[in-house]
């Protein structure tokens, strides 16, 4: 048998009630898929983004903090450590690379980042696409996403507390608070690395300093990076520690969270705030199962209706010899082919949703969402279509078991 | 034309014969009671009869077909094909021989508006197949001419009432049915069409040797019957109906 012209010949005789299934039914997916997709999404880019920030050290107070201004770019006021510890660091056996991390100017909107060029280029791990690194002070390198051309001057201003800059903006506070006499000329481009770095302008150190009248924290002009040799090392608000080895790496953060200090691996602090995303996620999954069963439930009454309005018809097959399984496949395979088809909507409108969704966190923040179905929204997804289909079972059942003649006297 | 006696029992089996004894059919009223509608004591149909069944509404015309195509099961009594019972077969075997014996025509046509001229025709042929064969395309395609259908891609919802009932009549005779069950074909029609109809039905029966019940007010129609049989009339009387 080939129940197949009466299942498309039933959809398009309800075509606005299958349209309302579909969309029923893609609704419950997308929901599902864009919230399990988005928390995956954004705990992938947020680790890959802290990839090479191993152990980080800053004065007491917020990690979280502290994690979201080193390694996030999120603008806050933080406090500095004493600069003589990057050469007490950098003397350390169990530290295989170090350097400063100092933020707090912008140029266009963008983060200025005071640090060295080994650590702008990832410790040995990141070529720049364009020029090359900085090589002395008053050069800097640009994150993929600056739009500042190689060549070009920029001019830094100090970053206001509590005002968000947009990248690629030169706003009033900016205008109002340039250092004037001082700019760096970009020499480079890093390849993009899917993180706010990428909208951030890498400088030296000494050049931070020294535009905020600190020195350069060497003995002689015209040098850059470690060893600070200056009779004054001023401070900054990170060090990003590279250990040698896990025993080192904990070792160094036992020892640096006292004394002044504050020592802890990112990996650590992102966990415990993906605790948190966990539970919300947690939260909302509940709610869009919730809303799942609803869904189902709304789409089974509107499969019993349809099915009591074919009552007639079915029994015309009937009557013309259909057998009994002939319309169950009909109601049956009509009913599961909305529902599948529900189902690859809803993967389609979760991952625009979610791609939606990415783009703003984006544009907010820098870090590159990257849409990717997981196993669980597939397992959800199938889970549903067979959910579905089984109520499905339903309608057909009763068109299966309906009485002809009582259907043909309708 | 004869119309005889017959004696009790079943007769001997004799080829495409339909013959319905001591059946009784009851339905319930809108109090919950049961009456009865049949009360047929013997009726033998011969292959090739040409039977007209006339009686008021609600007299038990429709019911009979029903009962005669195995969608109702008499509460007593045997409906019998061929000497074989029909009424006691299980649902599924029911359905095959409806399948492969009778084609049904109804009074508001029943096609199926989504599909086309041609899917309507060969529709009972995806009850048993998974590809309608090209035997039955040329069929179908033949049967179309032979109803002056013209072109076949036509959804079945931009038809005439009288092209529906054409359409309905192709489908119920393209597996070349031995029986041709029809109720009331011309009731919903104007009195052209109806003729036009009444005529390509009984044409279309005797060109394929199927016996036709039809169930009419039609008297046009009624008239091109062998024999018509008054329902309320048939209860208690044993009638042998022949071509």
């Amino acid at each position: 048998m080939n129940p197949f012209p009466m299942v498309w010949a039933d959809i398009r005789a309800l075509r606005w009630t299958a349209l309302a299934i579909v969309v029923l039914v893609a609704l419950a997916v997308a929901i599902g898929v864009a919230i399990g997709a988005q928390e995956r999404a954004l705990r992938r880019s947020s680790a890959a983004a802290a990839e090479d920030f191993d152990l980080l050290i800053g004065a007491p107070g917020s990690q979280t903090q502290l994690l979201m201004s080193a390694i996030y770019l999120q603008p806050d006021a933080i406090p500095l450590i004493d600069g003589r510890l990057l050469n007490t660091l950098a003397k350390d056996e169990r530290v295989a690379a170090l350097a400063p991390i100092a933020f707090g100017d912008v140029s266009r909107g963008y983060s200025i980042i005071g640090t060295t060029a080994n650590f702008a280029g990832r410790w040995g791990r990141v070529q720049p696409s364009e020029g090359r690194l900085f090589a002395r002070e008053g050069e800097a390198v640009l994150g993929a996403d600056v739009l500042y051309k190689l060549g070009e001057t920029i001019a830094p201003s100090h970053g206001v507390f509590g005002h968000a800059a947009k990248p690629g903006q030169v706003d009033e506070e900016e205008a109002g608070h340039r250092h004037e006499g001082h700019g760096y000329v970009a020499v480079g481009r890093l390849p993009r690395l899917g993180s706010p770095w990428d909208r951030a302008i890498l400088v030296p150190i000494e050049s931070v300093w020294e535009i905020h009248g600190l020195g350069n924290g060497h003995a002689t002009e015209d040098v850059i990076g470690l060893p600070f040799d200056g009779q004054k090392i001023p401070g900054v608000p990170a060090l990003v520690v590279k250990p040698r080895s896990v025993a080192g790496a904990y070792q160094l953060r036992a020892q640096y969270r006292q004394g002044g200090t504050m020592a802890f691996f990112p990996a650590e602090v992102l966990v415990t705030l993906y605790r948190a995303l966990g539970d919300v996620r947690n939260v909302l999954v509940v709610a869009s199962v919730l809303n799942a069963v609803l869904i189902l439930a709304a789409v089974l009454l509107l499969l019993v209706a349809v099915a009591g309005l074919r009552r007639r018809r079915y029994a015309v097959l009937r009557a013309l010899g259909a057998p009994r399984a002939y319309v169950l496949l009909v109601v049956w395979l009509g009913m599961a082919l909305l529902i599948g088809v529900g189902c690859l909507t809803g993967l389609a409108v979760g991952a625009l949703f979610t791609s939606a969704v990415s783009g703003l966190v984006e544009a907010q923040t820098g870090l590159r969402l990257a849409f990717a179905l997981g196993s669980q929204e597939i397992l959800m997804v199938l889970l549903l279509f067979a959910i579905g289909s089984a109520i499905s079972l339903l309608p057909a059942l009763m068109s299966y078991r309906a009485p002809v003649v009582a259907g043909l006297r309708e | 034309m004869p119309v005889s006696a017959l004696p009790d029992g079943l007769p001997e089996a004799a080829a495409k014969t339909l013959h319905l004894h001591g059946v009784t059919l009851d339905h319930r009223g809108g109090d919950g009671r049961p009456f009865r509608v049949l009360d047929i004591p013997d009726l033998t149909i011969s292959a090739g009869a040409r039977i007209g069944l006339r009686g008021p509404s609600g007299s038990g015309k429709t019911s009979l077909l029903h009962l005669v195509a195995g969608l109702l099961v008499p509460d007593a009594g045997t409906v019998a094909w061929d000497g074989k019972s029909v009424s006691a077969l299980p649902v599924s075997a029911r359905d095959r021989w409806r399948r492969e014996t009778i084609g049904f025509v109804f009074q508001d046509f029943h096609l199926i508006p989504e599909l086309d001229v041609a899917a309507n025709i060969t529709l009972p042929a995806t009850f048993s197949a998974w590809r309608i064969d090209r035997a039955h395309h040329e069929r179908a395609a033949a049967l179309a001419e032979r109803m002056g259908l013209g072109d076949l891609r036509r959804k079945a919802r931009v038809l005439s009432r009288g092209e529906q009932q054409r359409v309905a009549i192709a489908r119920a005779v393209l597996n070349r049915p031995a029986l041709i069950l029809a109720d009331e074909p011309t009731a919903s029609l104007d009195a052209a069409h109806a003729a036009e109809v009444g005529s390509l039905l009984v044409e279309v029966a005797a060109e394929a040797g199927a016996t036709l019940i039809c169930a009419s007010h039609d008297a046009a129609l009624l008239a091109r019957m062998n024999d018509v049989v008054e329902i309320g009339t048939v209860t208690n009387k044993s009638l042998a109906l022949a071509s």
